[in-house]
């Protein structure tokens, strides 16, 4: 199949995926979150082991991989939580997409890539648009338990 | 509560802490996936997100939340991510990364049209500038 159709059903259920996550947050705590979308991940586990094993990896792979996932779900959290305490789903998700940039900073750091010009220009993109994502007046973003105090 | 008299507000604080965790996230995959295949980091990922998912119901005492909507949101939003990484996965097959990533990049850009319908979100005009800034940045990052 061509790859567009693949992207596109990346696409789609990421997409998806945002609604999903701002519907549950309304519902349940950031926390609760966190375990039931791992929930999610682990009844995908046997589609993936039928597909590849972990035979042939080094430990120290394993390892990698490992806390790559632990701090994934750290982030999973955050995400949840920023959700949680107010955030609207179409500034949440684009503003999180941005964890490009982290990596960037990170790679520039420790594995002493020096980021091309494109790149200064995708990082300054990046923290202009974020800024401006996150311009919100204050009164216009509450936490639900907040309103009564508005009350005269 | 956080709010109050803040040019700061608190959601924005954990915004950029997902940027942290998710970037290490992308700083580690990317160290890996030097020697493992997608498939195998994915695994990976997967197993290394149950401790993460333990510490968090062992800190709420096993007080649960248990609402069958959020339930349901919560398991779709893991199966919808994880089938939406397949997907991604295929594509990389078929075509280098350096075109894949940029296009699956803009998912966000459904998930602001959904919440516009379904949730009745609407951002200010200096958020939608910033919206295409970001698309933009996403798009420049992941070449």
């Amino acid at each position: 199949m061509h790859w567009m159709v693949y992207a596109g059903v990346a696409i789609v259920l990421w997409g998806v995926n945002g609604l999903f996550m701002k519907l549950g947050t309304n519902r349940v705590s950031a926390r609760s979150m966190v375990i039931w979308v791992t929930a999610g991940f682990v009844v995908l586990l046997p589609v993936l082991w039928s597909g590849s094993t972990l035979a042939g990896l080094s430990a120290r792979v394993i390892f990698v991989g490992l806390i790559a996932g632990a701090v994934n779900g750290l982030g999973n959290w955050a995400v949840f939580a920023c959700l949680e305490k107010g955030a609207k789903a179409s500034v949440a998700i684009p503003l999180t997409a941005l964890y490009p940039l982290g990596t960037v900073v990170l790679a520039t750091a420790f594995l002493k890539e020096r980021p091309a010009a494109l790149q200064w220009i995708g990082i300054a993109l990046a923290v202009a648009g974020g800024a401006m994502l996150s311009y919100e007046p204050a009164a216009a973003v509450a936490a639900p338990e907040e309103q009564p105090h508005c009350v005269p | 509560m956080q709010t109050d008299g803040t040019r700061f507000p608190v959601w924005l604080w954990y915004a950029l802490l997902c940027i942290f965790w998710w970037g290490l996230w992308g700083f580690l995959s990317k160290v890996g996936s030097e020697a493992a295949s997608p498939m195998q980091m994915q695994i990976l990922f997967t197993l290394g997100m149950l401790p993460i998912a333990i510490g968090m119901l062992l800190q709420m005492r096993g007080k649960l939340d248990r609402d069958r909507a959020g339930i349901t949101y919560g398991l779709l939003c893991g199966v919808a991510t994880g089938l939406g990484t397949l997907g991604y996965y295929a594509a990389l097959r078929e075509q280098n990364a350096s075109v894949v990533t940029p296009v699956t990049g803009l998912f966000p850009v459904l998930t602001i049209v959904l919440a516009f319908v379904v949730l009745r979100e609407r951002l200010n005009k200096v958020q939608m500038g910033g919206m295409i800034l970001a698309l933009a940045s996403i798009v420049i990052l992941s070449i």
